[in-house]
């Protein structure tokens, strides 16, 4: 029961990421290689407004989301003067330098070694342990997120993103403004990767680097592409599809020794088949290019 | 005073060759000016310096008398120039009907944060827009196909809707590149119509023709330009411009 409870909850919290991320992939049409920066700027803003500063979990979380986004900006200014593969390229080069960061800058992360004992969360006086309540916490916190971005999906700036990335000179011509468009979906999808970010960090109450690498950020790309991008159905179907295959995939029975090698080739094999049948996604429309 | 467009001295090189060179054309409101030329006189690429694409090296493009050359392409376009392209560029994966909603909402309500602040508003405006969007499917005759993405419309659909997007946008200077190119006579009698109908009801607006479409020249537009090799070789009333021995050899092959 509690396995179950654990992964929904991490289903709970990549909702909440490939949700936001949708708005900058399936909207805009960028391909960003760097959405874990934002989820790991969210996790480390929050505990170390908690552990070191002492402020309660509400308010680190708000202030996480305004570092992340302050950030979100100071990386999309630059970041989206590039489309294509190029934009590829420069949000590859900034994962790979918060990352950096994140490991080397021992005095403020404790680097590789992580921060341990990140305190639990206490929301409106009550601490939250069990795995029931973090459930409904991410329940919550999801219900919330997914309205405000469904909102924006079916708004006139889910429209004008869509309008943009499906031919920019078109869009432009009928007064949209790329640069300011694309900033404000980079930056709001930041906001929901540091709300999952701090989510994450209460979650395992220990946090290093590793969980913010480019692996995670391609992981997070694959979910919509695997899911389909652009839509309300699409991120839902691969974040799901995503956690529960390789889950699914500890109960075939295979022997010990070669298990986890053979389960991750099978993994990788299942997307190269599901991009040849969809290549828009199980639950896509929009294939991106 | 109405002032329509001005290109003043317009140059524009690209990859060594002289594409535009040193243009000087006025444009007036209220009627449809014709833009005519062989391949390759640079006819869109005079849109393009219009439209902000492309910068001019030399030169001011005045619109309501203000110079409008170093602007960006999206403030030209707030400022009441729409075009349609050459290869009509509908948004593929967008509905008919979203193609042509996505001309109707300015940056204000484009912007992200307007849903949360102006919720009743926005809900009324999309209310508005409905008909409006559904009177212009209705003109080219896309209303029953609202749901389809417009890329699996066929290419003389795709103009229509592209016509159908730029009409909405509500522009009060209309840059049309080859609007009749690939449609059926009947269509093309349509189009002619509305163009004809837009200047007649509105006297501020400006329309300015790319065509090779002798027969549609002659039929909406009293004035044409003739250029060749990024020049303007030529202006006059249209029954001139198309009598005049040069152009009919360069152009007309008579």
């Amino acid at each position: 029961m509690n396995y179950i409870l654990h992964l929904l909850i991490m289903i709970g919290i990549y909702l909440v990421l490939s949700y936001g991320l949708n708005l900058v992939v399936g909207f805009g049409g960028l391909l960003s290689l760097c959405y874990a920066v934002f989820y790991g700027i969210g996790a480390y803003a929050s505990t170390l407004l908690m552990v070191k500063v002492g402020i309660s979990f509400i308010p680190a979380v708000l202030l996480g989301i305004v570092i992340a986004a302050i950030f979100a900006f100071l990386i999309g200014v630059p970041a989206l003067r590039f489309r294509g593969d190029s934009f590829v390229l420069v949000t590859l080069g900034i994962q790979m330098i918060v990352f950096t960061i994140l490991y080397n800058w021992v005095d403020l992360t404790r680097g590789p070694y992580g921060i341990p004992g990140i305190p639990r969360p206490v929301v409106a006086g009550y601490e939250i342990t069990s795995l029931y309540e973090y459930l409904i916490l991410v329940g919550v916190i999801l219900l919330f997120s997914l309205s405000v971005l469904f909102i924006l999906y079916n708004a006139p700036f889910g429209l004008a993103l869509k309008a943009l990335r499906d031919d920019e000179m078109a869009a432009e011509g009928l007064g949209k403004s790329p640069v300011h468009m694309f900033l404000y979906a980079f930056v709001i999808s930041a906001v929901f990767a540091s709300t999952a970010g701090s989510l994450y960090a209460a979650y395992v109450t220990y946090i290093d680097p590793t969980s913010f690498t480019l692996d995670e950020s391609i992981f997070l790309l694959a979910i919509l592409l695997v899911g389909g991008a652009g839509n309300r159905i699409g991120p839902f179907v691969g974040t799901v599809f995503m956690i529960l295959l390789p889950e699914a995939l500890r109960f075939l029975g295979l022997p010990d020794t070669v298990a986890p090698n053979v389960r991750q080739m099978i993994y990788g094999l299942t997307l190269i088949v599901l991009m040849f049948l969809r290549p828009q996604g199980l639950a896509g429309e929009y294939r991106v290019k | 005073m109405m002032e329509g467009l001005k290109i003043k001295r317009v140059s524009k090189t690209l990859n060594g060759i002289r594409i535009v060179d040193d243009v000087t054309a006025t444009f007036l409101p209220g009627r449809i000016t014709a833009l005519i030329g062989p391949n390759g006189a640079g006819k869109t690429t005079l849109f393009h310096l219009i439209t902000g694409e492309l910068k001019a090296d030399s030169g001011e493009i005045v619109y309501k008398g203000d110079d409008i050359s170093k602007l960006k392409p999206y403030i030209i376009a707030r400022r009441g120039v729409g075009r349609l392209f050459q290869d009509v560029r509908v948004f593929d994966n967008l509905t008919v009907f979203d193609n042509v909603a996505s001309a109707c909402f300015d940056q204000e309500v484009e912007s992200p944060w307007y849903p949360f602040v102006k919720c009743s508003h926005l809900k009324r405006k999309i209310r508005e827009i409905k008909d409006v969007i559904y009177s212009y499917l209705n003109f080219v005759g896309l209303s029953d196909m609202d749901n389809i993405y417009a890329g699996a419309l066929s290419y003389g659909q795709q103009k229509l809707l592209a016509i159908a997007r730029l009409l909405a946008g509500g522009y009060s200077l209309l840059l049309l590149d080859e609007p009749t190119a690939g449609l059926n006579p009947v269509m093309i009698k349509k189009v002619l119509e509305i163009l004809e109908r837009i200047v007649e009801e509105d006297k501020g607006k400006t329309i300015i023709l790319v065509e090779h479409n002798m027969s549609a020249v002659t039929e909406v537009a009293d004035w044409v330009y003739f250029m060749n090799e990024g020049k303007i070789a030529f202006f006059g009333r249209t029954d001139h411009v198309l009598g005049d021995k040069e152009v009919r050899e360069i152009y007309l092959g008579m």
